[in-house]
């Protein structure tokens, strides 16, 4: 019956947080919320649990660690899960495992370079995710000159490369540190950080916030509750996840150059609010990969096949600007383990992003938006290019307020959509660029669906 | 920074002239009580313009160049607030005065701002910083808003000469707006300044001078029109020399210290380019600096308005409105650097003595609030 559920839900529709707990009760919590793919490790194993869950049409992953690969096929199987996590599992233990358990869903979890782009089990996914947020400095005031706004640690761009490359579901999350509190709002924007983009946050409660949540504390319950509502607000659009990117700009890269990097030229654009699509090197021969693009950057051309150059010189006969990485010029090698550039990465990835700067400057490629230094957006368009939907993460802890759009092409009505709230429509009014938009205020997440 | 109290105030307002002070110009400077942006702030500036004689007689047919103050990025927020409640000028006064001026009868207002490291449209940096510029345009159709931080839309720049010769720079070269203005405005914001102690109408002037010559990436000869960094070697510490279009300073050998530069090169830009109108905004501010990336800063609601037609008075009595005596050397605001009101007033520029000002509306006593400490 359990597998049964694990089949009857399709993957796509699996929303995953850690558990921490055995205890049957412990499930109404879960159901104050959307999160249906409970992952378990091995102490928190329990056939009742797997019961209770599937009862309430929850699933139960059992995590399988390099300390319980030797755990038997017999104790797997009697814990009554619907699915099981191969947590960063060598290649021959997953192998193994997989080999005595034919029938049961597997989830590999691991280091971002060792996704298997290509794999078919039902979810693709990582441990490795940064806590999304403002960068800060020592003394835990944002980096700040007068120069310029704060850096934001975002996942989007790796996960903007990866959703490119797959259609599978995909999973990214993070182990709080030991001893750590994580606050509220970071939750908040880790969810929205990777549903922007299509990716789901595996959510994993720091161990103060979750004993507390178990122990029916009133703050945490709250704070449970607004996680589950922000859950909610990307799991009620799962047509969303379909969209395309809407942007002239296109970055060509791979795994080799950069795309399992966070900090990477992706996210470099997307701090700059400018829209931007990735289109992964070994998509490029496909029909229309590049249909819609007006500009863009080669970051890695002489790994490129004939006929992968072919399309890019397709792409500048038809009036394309191409930017290419100068003769000689190679992506910063990724360590395993490694997710952000190192001081030296960021230095020689300094020589293409001038050029790519100085292409793009303030340029609408898609939309502009103002007055957003602590917020990323993520811009797609539906079926036939309608409705386009902006979808923004605040990572600061304060709303923004007075934040104008600047879409290009020309729309009629727009819906701002939020946690909690109801659709409101906002005014659009033409400017130069095609149509502009007022939004008064976000706190965390929103969405602009403009039509 | 040491302030003063009321009781001091009280005995520099009535004691006899202060000696060695040079005879100054002084012109009326109005104080008003303002709670909340949320006030009409049309009704405000109108009735303090009114006690200066009204807008209609300076305006009227003019072309009205208003430097607003702009500092900073404006992804730089302090404690997530909106930048006109802390360090930037505040937007709806901007409208208020476009809508003031074109009621008036004036034939342009132009906003300008040299804005940070950017010479690209002044339109997206009020976007970025969270200004409805539609709101701003609907309320005065003569509203234009200009990025003065290089040529933008002229074909040259123009050269004004410091009265006197100067002591640091003898001329500045600036956007081709600042020579083409009948009335010549300043909307700053009272605040404290690291390098100047106190920043107001004058040294709102200092964003006037463009990056793409004074800046530090500004081209040895040609000026850099897309600048990307702000001005402090060549103006704050005089490690470089402008772009030489421009003149070069005048001697090379004196101070690299900012706080001996910019209080003599922010009079001087007063000097070259006179202020008509000096407006200082003391509803919503910060202390303690003059933006977000100095350490200390506090936000504060001192819930005041100066403005005055000669900048030297009207930032006197900003000064005493602060808590500062406005005369002070090597102390109080002025503790760690040059007094710029003095240096103005030996210029000639205005008079920085209480005394010798007259203060309309309501009195400075009322409308004390301490910047010090």
């Amino acid at each position: 019956m359990l597998l049964l559920l694990a089949l009857t839900i399709p993957a796509a529709g699996w929303i995953p947080a850690r558990w921490h707990s055995s205890d049957p009760k412990s499930l109404e919590l879960v159901q104050q919320t959307p999160i249906n793919a409970l992952l378990l490790e091995k102490q928190h194993w329990s056939p009742d649990f797997a019961k209770a869950a599937a009862a309430r049409a929850i699933l139960t992953l059992g995590v399988i660690t390099p300390a319980d690969a030797k755990v038997s096929p017999e104790t797997i199987a009697a814990a009554g899960h619907s699915a099981l996590v191969l947590e960063d599992l060598s290649p021959e233990a997953a192998a193994a495992i997989r080999a005595t358990l034919p029938a049961l869903p597997i989830v590999e979890i691991g280091s971002r370079t060792r996704m298997r782009l290509d794999t078919e089990d039902p979810i693709l996914a990582t441990n490795q995710g940064l806590w999304a947020g403002i960068n800060t400095v020592e003394d835990g005031a944002a980096k700040a000159a007068p120069s310029g706004g704060p850096w934001i640690d975002t996942n989007s761009g790796f996960l903007r490369f990866v959703r490119a490359v797959t259609s599978t579901p995909l999973w990214l999350g993070n182990r709080p540190p030991e001893s750590a509190v994580i606050p509220p709002a970071r939750y908040l924007q880790a969810v929205g950080d990777a549903a922007m983009v299509g990716a789901r946050w595996i959510v994993t409660l720091d161990a103060a916030f979750e004993k507390n949540l178990l122990a029916g504390d009133e703050t945490a319950l709250r704070n449970w509750r607004a996680i589950g509502d922000h859950i909610a607000f990307y799991e009620q659009h799962p047509e969303w996840r379909s969209f395309q990117p809407y942007s002239q700009l296109a970055l060509v890269q791979d795994t080799a150059s950069g795309g399992l990097f966070s900090g990477g030229i992706l996210d470099m654009i997307s701090v700059k609010h400018t829209p931007v699509r990735a289109v992964p090197a070994r998509r490029l021969e496909e029909k229309d990969a590049m249909a819609g693009a007006t500009m863009a950057v080669n970051v890695d051309p002489e790994a490129m096949t004939a006929d992968q150059k072919q399309t890019l010189r397709q792409f500048t006969r038809a009036g394309g600007t191409l930017l290419t990485a100068p003769p000689g010029w190679k992506f910063p090698a990724q360590r395993e383990g490694q997710i952000t550039l190192d001081k030296e990465d960021v230095e020689k990835l300094d020589q293409i992003w001038k050029e790519v700067n100085a292409m793009t400057g303030r340029r609408n490629l898609g939309a502009r938006l103002f007055n957003v230094s602590t917020m990323l957006s993520s811009l797609s368009a539906g079926p036939g290019g309608s409705p386009l939907v902006l979808q923004m993460v605040n990572y600061s802890d304060y709303p923004v307020e007075d934040i104008t759009v600047h879409v290009l092409g020309k729309f009629k009505k727009a819906h701002l959509l939020a946690p909690g709230a109801p659709a409101r429509e906002v005014e659009v009014y033409d400017n130069e660029e095609g149509t502009g938009i007022d939004i008064a205020t976000v706190a965390t997440v929103a969405a602009l669906v403009i039509e | 920074m040491a302030g003063w109290n009321r009781r001091e105030l009280l005995a520099a307002m009535l004691a006899g002239p202060v000696a060695g002070a040079p005879a100054a110009r002084s012109a009326p400077v109005v104080v008003a009580k303002c709670p909340s942006y949320k006030q009409d702030q049309v009704a405000l500036m109108d009735a303090m313009f009114d006690k200066l004689g009204g807008l209609g007689s300076l305006v009227k047919n003019k072309t009205v160049t208003v430097k607003v103050n702009l500092t900073g990025s404006p992804a730089l927020k302090f404690q997530g607030k909106a930048l006109g409640v802390t360090h930037y000028t505040h937007p709806d006064q901007i409208a208020a005065f476009a809508h003031l001026c074109q009621r008036a009868g004036a034939r342009r207002v132009r906003f300008v701002e040299s804005a940070w490291a950017t010479a690209g449209p002044l339109e997206d940096y009020m976007l970025d910083s969270g200004w409805n510029v539609r709101r701003m345009k609907a309320a005065a159709s003569i509203a234009e808003f200009r990025n003065t931080n290089g040529l933008g839309q002229f074909a040259k720049y123009a050269k004004f000469k410091v009265p006197g010769g100067g002591s640091i720079f003898p001329s500045y070269t600036l956007n081709e707006a600042y020579a083409q203005t009948d009335v010549f405005v300043s909307m700053a914001k009272l605040k404290n300044h690291a390098t100047c102690g106190v920043t107001l109408s004058m040294k709102n002037i200092f964003g006037i001078t463009p990056a793409s010559i004074y800046g530090d990436d500004a081209g040895e000869h040609e000026p850099n029109e897309k600048p990307e960094k702000g001005r402090v070697n060549v103006c704050h510490l005089g490690k470089r020399q402008p772009a030489s279009i421009a003149d070069p300073e005048k001697n090379r050998s004196s101070s690299r210290e900012a706080s001996e530069r910019m209080p003599r090169i922010t009079a001087e830009l007063v000097a070259a380019r006179p202020i008509d109108l000096a407006i200082v905004d003391g509803i919503e501010t910060v202390t303690g600096g003059e933006g977000p990336w100095i350490r200390g800063l506090r936000y504060v609601n001192p819930g005041v308005m100066i403005a005055g037609l000669n900048p030297v008075c009207t930032d006197t009595v900003a000064t005493a409105i602060m808590g500062y005596n406005p005369r002070d050397r090597r102390a109080g605001a002025f503790a760690k650097c040059e007094n710029t009101l003095l240096l103005a007033e030996q210029m000639g520029l205005g008079s920085a003595d209480l005394k010798a000002i007259e203060v309309r509306g309501t009195p400075i006593s009322e409308s004390m609030f301490s910047f010090a400490g």
